[in-house]
């Protein structure tokens, strides 16, 4: 009784928060320089990537540590079809999520039977190969790199585009990681989490769901990796395909609460302000102070800021109802 | 097949064969995919190379040094921080290791720097020639000093008490514990044994390889490969899986193209999870 009275109580407020956020979020481009649009274009970004790997990761149950590999082929697959086929950037941004996602839904078939520390080094070595084979081969530049087409128009509207790219990205992910969470999708999913067997013996088509939510996933990631090469108009296999993508990602779901849909959000929004405000004039520690966050987080916050959210929020109820409500028991 | 081009590749098997010895102890007894496995062996590297340069010690007498000194690191980081981790799973282990490693790795920058050094004892150009095929000494030397560590170890787990006691613990570490097994103790001892032999496995590799902090990160790669080879916790597989890294790198850069070289071996990876994700050898006595 009390619980549903609480949930009441709290939703319309958490729904007027986000959307005074999304409003401010909206309407900020007006109001702050170049520099800060870059910086939150930027953490918009990592938020989506978050986001995404949260899928496979917070809900699934997968620690997909080569999940940047989508990023690379989506970055890749819109550099290759604008500069060597002349595509305009919004077909190639599909084309750029379709790959990702065939990709991720071929290999998902039989690299998903890999359980855990075995699919996390498989997903390694898939990120590892095809950033190899991207070098290798002629079509994408090779380990030189290849140009992208300038966006068309001012420096301004430039950066407006891709603030907004990213916003509109990160809304989306958002929103289908909300829907996933409330359908049978994602009650499947965390099934598959908490016990594999017991989730296939209750009828869920394991190996499809898992496969579908890493292929979502990839989507994303793959938009996200052609905005970024879009956005860059310079990529190189060893930029896109590096494996510190994931483990940024990895450290943001970890920082805001896995399987909780504004965590990763949260998280990212927190990890990259903090890097951006504090350390990111000290290039030469950038990565031990990544790493050293890295451990404070899994010792001393496990279950993210979300899961403190929660802890919190539970023992402020339980000490509010043996207030309010003495002797009812 | 071009004889020589088997003798590189086996001879380079061999080191991979050690780096990848610890990395699979760990996962076979504490079921841990150790990221910062790389950082230790750089760490080994180093100090190899210090030694070298300021007091020209020779660089087969450090190996002891790089195995006390990753051995005490070891200690250290299993008892104050991969302890206090293990209950949160892999996810979180996988991701602590790889902060560990980052932070280890970014601290040898710091110090320094990301020049590339190289361990240049006299005998480094020396070689025999045998019908053609040119083997270098200091190759061969670390080949067979790759071969001695990792049976040496082998010797360890199997012969005496405490290697059974870890072989105990990988097995079931509830029943060790209550047959008076300090599993805790053990796990760090695991964690540590793996740290020195991966350092020493540094040691060597600096006698062949440049030393810079990213060192690691390029062996850490085919530390996975080997490792799913042979089969996690198999000292044996590791040794047989550097073996086959060693002559399918050899062969691939020899015989279809050197850019392709580790575009090959992390596709055998992924292949070997998908078909034969036991490894080549199979379980061995960890990993239950």
């Amino acid at each position: 009784m009390n619980n549903s009275a609480v949930a009441r109580r709290r939703f319309p407020l958490s729904i007027v928060v986000l959307l005074a956020a999304v409003v401010i979020l909206a309407i900020l481009p007006f109001y702050i320089r170049g520099y800060w649009i870059r910086v939150l274009t930027t953490l918009f970004m990592s938020a989506v990537l978050a986001e995404a790997l949260n899928l496979v990761v917070g809900y699934a149950g997968y620690a997909a540590f080569g999940n940047g590999v989508f990023f690379g082929l989506g970055a890749y697959t819109t550099a290759v079809l604008m500069t060597r086929f002349g595509w305009s950037f919004f077909p190639a941004m599909i084309a750029s999520c379709f790959l990702a996602a065939t990709v991720a839904f071929l290999l998902g078939w039989p690299v998903l039977r890999l359980r855990g520390h075995y699919f996390a080094i498989a997903t390694i070595g898939i990120n590892m190969a095809v950033m190899e084979i991207v070098t290798y081969v002629g079509i994408t530049g090779g380990g030189k790199g290849i140009s992208l087409p300038l966006f068309p128009g001012d420096i301004v509207k430039q950066g407006l585009f891709f603030y907004y790219g990213m916003f509109i990205l990160l809304i989306i992910s958002v929103a289908i990681t909300y829907w996933i969470a409330n359908s049978r999708l994602g009650y499947g999913l965390r099934a598959i989490k908490t016990e594999p067997e017991a989730a296939e013996v209750m009828g869920v088509n394991t190996t499809l769901y898992k496969v579908l939510a890493w292929s979502i996933s990839a989507a994303i990631t793959g938009i996200a990796g052609s905005l970024n090469a879009y956005w860059l108009t310079f990529l190189e296999p060893l930029f896109v395909f590096d494996i510190m993508i994931s483990v940024e990602a990895f450290v943001m779901v970890l920082l805001g609460g896995p399987a909780t849909i504004f965590g990763p959000v949260i998280g990212a929004f927190f990890l990259k302000l903090l890097s951006e405000l504090i350390w990111s004039q000290f290039t030469l520690i950038h990565m031990g102070v990544l790493g050293l966050i890295i451990v404070v987080i899994t010792l001393f916050l496990p279950s993210g800021i979300m899961g403190l959210w929660r802890q919190m929020t539970l023992r402020w109820n339980k000490a509010n109802t043996a207030r309010t409500s003495p002797g009812s028991q | 097949m071009d004889l020589q081009v088997i003798i590189n590749g086996i001879l380079l098997g061999g080191l991979y064969g050690l780096a990848a010895v610890g990395f699979s102890l760990i996962w076979g007894v504490m079921n841990i995919v150790d990221l910062a496995q790389g950082a230790y062996l750089t760490l080994g590297a180093y100090i190899t190379f210090w030694l070298f340069k300021l007091w020209g010690i020779d660089p087969f007498l450090t190996l002891p040094v790089s195995a006390l000194i990753l051995f005490g690191l070891g200690f250290l980081i299993e008892s104050q921080i991969i302890k206090r981790v293990l209950r949160y799973g892999f996810v979180m282990l996988l991701v602590v290791t790889y902060g560990l490693n980052l932070l280890l790795q970014n601290a040898m920058l710091v110090a320094w720097s990301a020049d590339y050094r190289s361990v240049t004892p006299a005998y480094s150009g020396a070689g025999l020639n045998i019908g053609g095929v040119n083997i270098p000494y200091i190759r061969l030397a670390l080949f067979i000093a790759a071969l001695l560590l990792v049976g040496l170890l082998t010797i360890f787990l199997n012969k005496t008490r405490v290697g059974n006691a870890i072989r105990a613990t990988a097995l079931n570490r509830l029943a060790a514990n209550l047959v008076g097994i300090r599993t805790e103790f053990i796990y760090a001892l695991t964690y540590s044994l793996a740290a020195a032999v991966v350092g020493m496995a540094g040691s060597l590799i600096s006698m062949v390889y440049t030393v810079s902090p990213n060192l690691g990160g390029a062996f850490m790669t085919k530390i996975f490969v080997v490792t799913v080879l042979g089969g996690f916790g198999s000292l044996p597989g590791a040794v047989l899986g550097g073996l086959i890294l060693g002559i399918t790198e050899a062969f691939t850069a020899s015989y279809i193209a050197p850019g392709l070289m580790n575009a090959v071996s992390f596709i055998l990876l992924v292949v070997i999870l998908i078909f034969r994700p036991q490894g080549l050898m199979g379980k061995q006595f960890y990993g239950a």
